[in-house]
């Protein structure tokens, strides 16, 4: 007599408590009745989900149960029990779904396979996998991608490798295959020099989501990359060295400021999008080595150059550093303007403490200063020179301009603190009051909440949400159908110039561009 | 393991829609996103935890294919038009998570799923509060588009 017997005859309060005390016991001998009811429900929700339930506890006891029922004919309690397979990671039943995988056909079965499959990673189950990376369904193949990466299985590579470059070209360019990102997810996983230095030479990838998927990878990867991307340092094309640069800089080792070092002494960072993309890197990362290539960087002539080199500085201000900028201002030459000019442009707050201290140069800031027309900057550095506190800083602060309420906006996105700074300080000196924005996102944030401004100034690849895609949302937004927008882009980017007009950028500017060339841009753009 | 996770929505969003609204969606190729937005005329979301992940899953449909919907369940006797397909979408988002979250169950994926929240406006865009690339499954039917996008970290 089994405890189900009689089961649809019993009242809701006695089913449930029978299926209780069984899902307790985990006796397999109620497997039996629990099939019956799984093939004959009761029709009662709520019980017939208590029966699954139930089964699952059982099976969950019983792994031979599990590995014969996965031959079942029954298709439903098959399905239990590749669940429970994997659930509880069954090693005996590794064989029969390996011999399942071979025969289904049915992509939501097969997913159900080797997902139980990937949960028990039998030794040797890399093979079985490796059989999906090319299935017609994506998700299937999605799922052998990611346990090629955990098995690093060498057989995969060259398919993972094809994943990579075989992005749809169709697609628009926000969008990426999931068999893309899964194959560069295990490429980077598997993090041999073979799969490195492919993921290397693949930064600058055609599909900016893919780019943005290899550039995180790489990240997480860390030191090991450094070798793959030095390399590139030479040989790669403008963007490629650019982004090598980049990741470099956010992976912030010892060794990855050395490589870069090396990349000025060697000569390869001699086109100006390179130079401020390696010194920005140094500026992360910050050992010794980069301060001092920093240091010399400051004979840069270039505004934009110096003033990524400045916000390094700024973020690691060591005595012996501070000394050296000090007599580069002290001297009162073009240069030395020049430096001033970019500690207040790139608002190096704690630069410009160190450095007031010293009365000449001292003055010399208070005069570069004096010549912004930044309302922010200047109440900044009075904030500032009240903290520093000394008469001569008192006087200082009260001395400086104020500056008219701006009646135009202009709206700048960039994801380099630098850029912003720099335009900042030319919309300021243009009397714009400046709106600015790291990304696509934060700057369609201003829009949402109801800001107007009379332009708007974007980079092209940022993260989050990229220039061409909020340009496409601000012709879409009340008020701005009509707003001039100026995209800056690097010389390689041409080839996506006809997208960005179609999509409704109004002109360009490429990078590097000489502040008064911005300035002649706005003011063209604006009719004068 | 984000296609297991995905799988089952995508399944039960199928079988939902199919049973309820009488509509027959086609999955297309599902992509990465760069940005964390959904776009869409009517948005419905819910919030999952569970399994050490936290997540949200949201389905954006076109307007048209959300009033073939409602019109579907309801026939002819639409009262107000924007009341029922907030409602309808609500129902069938909490449906598709319900039924998602039961086959996750059984394989011990054991998910706590928040009521569901609809969004509404022409083309708006809401945004997945999550660092990992968010994977979305563009579908067809006959009556216009829907997206499903999904989160988890």
């Amino acid at each position: 007599m089994g405890k189900l017997d009689g089961f649809h005859h019993k009242d809701f309060l006695e089913q449930v408590t029978t299926l209780n005390e069984i899902a307790g016991s985990k006796d397999s001998d109620a497997l039996p009745g629990l099939l019956e009811l799984l093939e004959k429900p009761t029709g009662d929700t709520g019980v017939d989900y208590m029966v699954v339930n139930t089964l699952n506890a059982v099976l969950g006891a019983n792994e031979d149960v599990v590995a014969r029922g996965l031959r079942s004919r029954n298709g439903a309690f098959r399905t239990l029990c590749i669940r429970a397979a994997g659930e509880y990671a069954f090693p005996e039943a590794a064989e029969p779904l390996a011999e399942m995988a071979e025969a289904e056909t049915d992509p939501d079965i097969l997913v159900e396979i080797l997902a139980a499959l990937a949960k028990i990673r039998p030794v040797d189950g890399a093979g079985v996998f490796r059989a999906f990376l090319g299935h017609d369904d994506p998700m299937l193949a999605a799922l052998a991608m990611e346990m090629a990466g955990a098995y690093a299985d060498p057989h995969a590579v060259v398919f993972l490798k094809a994943a990579v470059e075989a992005t749809d070209e169709e697609r628009t360019y926000e969008q990426c295959d999931i068999t893309t990102w899964k194959a560069i997810d295990a490429l980077a996983s598997m993090a041999t020099p073979e799969t490195l230095e492919f993921l290397a030479a693949n930064v600058h990838h055609i599909n900016p989501t893919a780019r943005r998927l290899i550039t995180d990878a790489l990240v997480r990867v860390g030191e090991p990359v450094i070798p793959h991307l030095e390399r590139h340092y030479s040989q790669g094309n403008v963007d490629q060295r650019i982004l090598a640069c980049n990741i470099v800089g956010f992976i912030g080792s010892r060794k990855g400021a050395d490589a870069l070092v090396q990349g000025f002494d060697k000569g390869n960072f001699t086109d100006p999008n390179v130079r401020y993309a390696a010194y920005e890197a140094l500026g992360r990362i910050g050992t010794l080595k980069g301060l001092v290539c920093l240091v010399d960087g400051l004979s840069e002539n270039d505004e934009l150059i110096l003033m990524a080199v400045v916000t390094g500085l700024e973020r690691h201000a060591a005595p012996g550093i501070l000394k050296t900028v000090s007599d580069c201002i002290a001297v009162g030459d073009e240069r030395s303007a020049r430096i001033a000019h970019a500690v207040i442009a790139s608002r190096a707050l704690r630069l410009f403490q160190e450095l007031y201290q010293n009365e000449t140069v001292g003055a010399a800031l208070i005069r570069a200063l004096k010549k912004s027309q930044d309302a922010d900057i200047l109440a900044d550095f009075a904030a500032r020179l009240q903290d520093i506190g000394s008469e001569r800083a008192k006087a200082d602060a009260a001395d400086l301009p104020t500056v008219q309420a701006a009646t135009r906006k202009a709206l700048a996105v960039d994801d380099s603190k630098s850029m912003l700074a720099l335009y900042r300080s030319i919309l300021t000196g243009l009397g714009f009051e400046a709106l600015m924005a790291a990304n696509g996102q934060e700057a369609y944030a201003f829009v949402e909440a109801g800001e107007f401004v009379d332009i708007v100034i974007t980079d092209m690849n940022m993260p989050v949400m990229d220039g061409m895609e909020l340009v496409g949302k601000l012709r879409g937004a009340l008020g701005y159908e009509e707003v001039p927008i100026l995209m800056v882009t690097t010389e390689s980017e041409g080839s996506q110039r006809s997208m960005a007009t179609k999509t409704g950028v109004t002109s360009f500017l490429t990078k590097p561009f000489k502040p008064d060339a911005l300035k002649a841009k706005i003011l063209e753009m604006l009719g004068g | 393991m984000d296609v297991e996770l995905a799988k089952p929505f995508v399944k039960a969003a199928m079988d939902v829609i199919g049973t309820m609204a009488f509509i027959t969606p086609r999955p297309g190729k599902p992509f990465v996103k760069k940005n964390s937005m959904a776009t869409g005329d009517v948005t419905g979301l819910v919030g999952l935890t569970g399994d050490g992940k936290r997540g949200s899953v949201s389905i954006s449909f076109t307007k048209a294919c959300a009033v073939a919907m409602v019109k579907n369940m309801l026939g002819d006797d639409i009262q107000d038009i924007i009341q029922d397909v907030k409602d309808a979408v609500g129902e069938i988002t909490n449906m598709i998570s319900g039924q998602a979250r039961a086959g996750l169950s059984e394989k011990g994926l054991v998910f706590a799923g928040s009521t569901p929240t609809v969004i509404m406006g022409d083309n708006h865009s809401i945004t997945h509060m999550a660092k990992s690339p968010i994977m979305a499954i563009p579908f067809e039917t006959d009556a216009g588009a829907f997206t499903i996008e999904f989160c988890f970290e």
